[in-house]
């Protein structure tokens, strides 16, 4: 897993960690998630931290719980993960890279441009 | 089990240390005492666990004042930081000795424990206190207060001259022994980067007042660190709660507290960024000198 940095609430960065842990293939579904205590541990969180950014994947469906044994990725995780980081990009890194171009006084055109010669 | 301060008042010969503070310390939390030196720390913790008489208000455990109450006392263990010079009587005591003494006061005292964290620092046990660094010192207050299995556990400085490494090994410790049985810690510290995560909770003590107690979390995200033309600033802060303001030139700097509701006006070209528990404290407490 990666490390965490102050730019953002711990609790969503266990949260995002976990996501892209599905997304590589490092966890799969129907996997058992880390348990609460496991992330406290692993770095140096508050459990109740830890346990915020669980159950938040849980809110979303992303985990499951099984009573008694933990918590694993639900069936599909993976395709809801794609869908939420995909809005999530067009919501937040596009407007943020339109917003720059404009103070840079990059036109549209030229972005355009830009996009149809890369290698996409 | 509820540790209650109210209007907590402590002088030294008239003067005011600590000034109407008044908190309630739940079961099962870590809690940071955070606050610049001189701010009142080791007073409120000594009050807290009746190791002073205060001057005004009350300590209660469960609605029972603290003070001369061996039963309250048993529930609290405070792990003072020790400063040998000024202290004498324990420079020559081994740790063995300290450990010992910790040991008779404090009826749940787990010696299993206590070898295995003096194990684990490496603590020469047959030193005595006057012969260790202060990092060893620290060391010797935090095996204590682990191994006191009292509910309600006060660390003052634990991680005073720590480095680190053992600083991360100390809270590593104290996630352990918190999740296994969700006892009450309270910490006091200077190195917030570290702690910041650990805490659930942080207690913010300037010039003797409580300044504010609130979930570490929320604190966090009610913050944000804006930067730009200094007209622009501050029209998209007005009416929202703007401290430690920092003018260069044209630009202007603010840490800016948002209410719940409450947001950045959109429109301006500005930098707006999260903060961490450090770049917070500052702005809350370094805003006394700039006055």
């Amino acid at each position: 897993m990666q490390q965490l940095s102050d730019s953002k609430s711990i609790y969503l960065q266990i949260g995002e960690m976990i996501e892209t842990d599905i997304l590589r293939g490092v966890l799969l579904e129907e996997e058992q998630a880390p348990s609460t205590n496991e992330l406290a541990r692993r770095f140096t969180i508050n459990p109740a931290t830890a346990g915020k950014g669980l159950n938040l994947l849980i809110e979303q469906g992303i985990l499951y719980k099984r009573r008694g044994i933990g918590m694993f990725v639900s069936p599909g995780a993976r395709e809801k993960i794609l869908n939420k980081r995909r809005a999530a990009f067009f919501e937040g890194r596009l407007r943020e890279l339109l917003a720059e171009a404009g103070r840079l006084g990059i036109t549209k055109d030229e972005m355009i441009k830009m996009i149809e010669e890369s290698d996409l | 089990m509820k540790l209650i301060c109210e209007h907590l008042t402590k002088a030294y010969s008239g003067r005011e240390v600590l000034r109407d503070v008044s908190l309630t310390l739940e079961q099962g939390k870590i809690y940071g005492l955070i606050g610049r030196n001189g701010a009142g720390k080791t007073t409120l913790l000594s009050a807290l666990t009746a190791q002073i008489p205060i001057t005004a208000g009350a300590v209660t455990l469960d609605g029972a004042p603290v003070w001369e109450n061996r039963g309250a006392l048993k529930e609290l263990c405070f792990s003072r930081e020790l400063n040998i010079s000024s202290e004498s009587g324990l420079s020559s005591m081994k740790v063995r000795d300290y450990l010992h003494y910790a040991a008779i006061y404090c009826p749940r005292w787990d010696e299993v424990l206590a070898q295995r964290l003096i194990g684990e620092f490496q603590l020469p046990v047959k030193k005595r206190l006057g012969k260790l660094s202060k990092g060893m010192l620290s060391m010797v207050t935090i095996v204590a207060a682990l191994a006191s299995k009292a509910p309600f556990t006060f660390l003052d400085e634990p991680v005073a001259g720590l480095d680190v490494i053992a600083r991360e090994q100390f809270y590593k410790l104290l996630l352990e022994e918190y999740q296994a049985t969700g006892r009450t810690f309270v910490v006091s510290t200077h190195i917030l980067s570290e702690a910041a995560n650990v805490l659930e909770e942080v207690i913010i003590l300037r010039g003797g007042e409580l300044l504010t107690m609130t979930d570490t979390e929320s604190l966090l995200n009610s913050a944000r660190y804006v930067t730009g033309r200094a007209e622009d600033v501050d029209a998209a802060t007005a009416g929202l709660e703007v401290h430690h303001g920092e003018v260069m030139g044209r630009s202007k700097e603010v840490t800016v507290f948002l209410r719940e509701g409450q947001a950045i006006r959109e429109g301006y070209d500005l930098t707006v960024q999260p903060m961490s528990l450090q770049q917070v404290f500052v702005a809350l407490c370094g805003e006394e000198e700039n006055r």
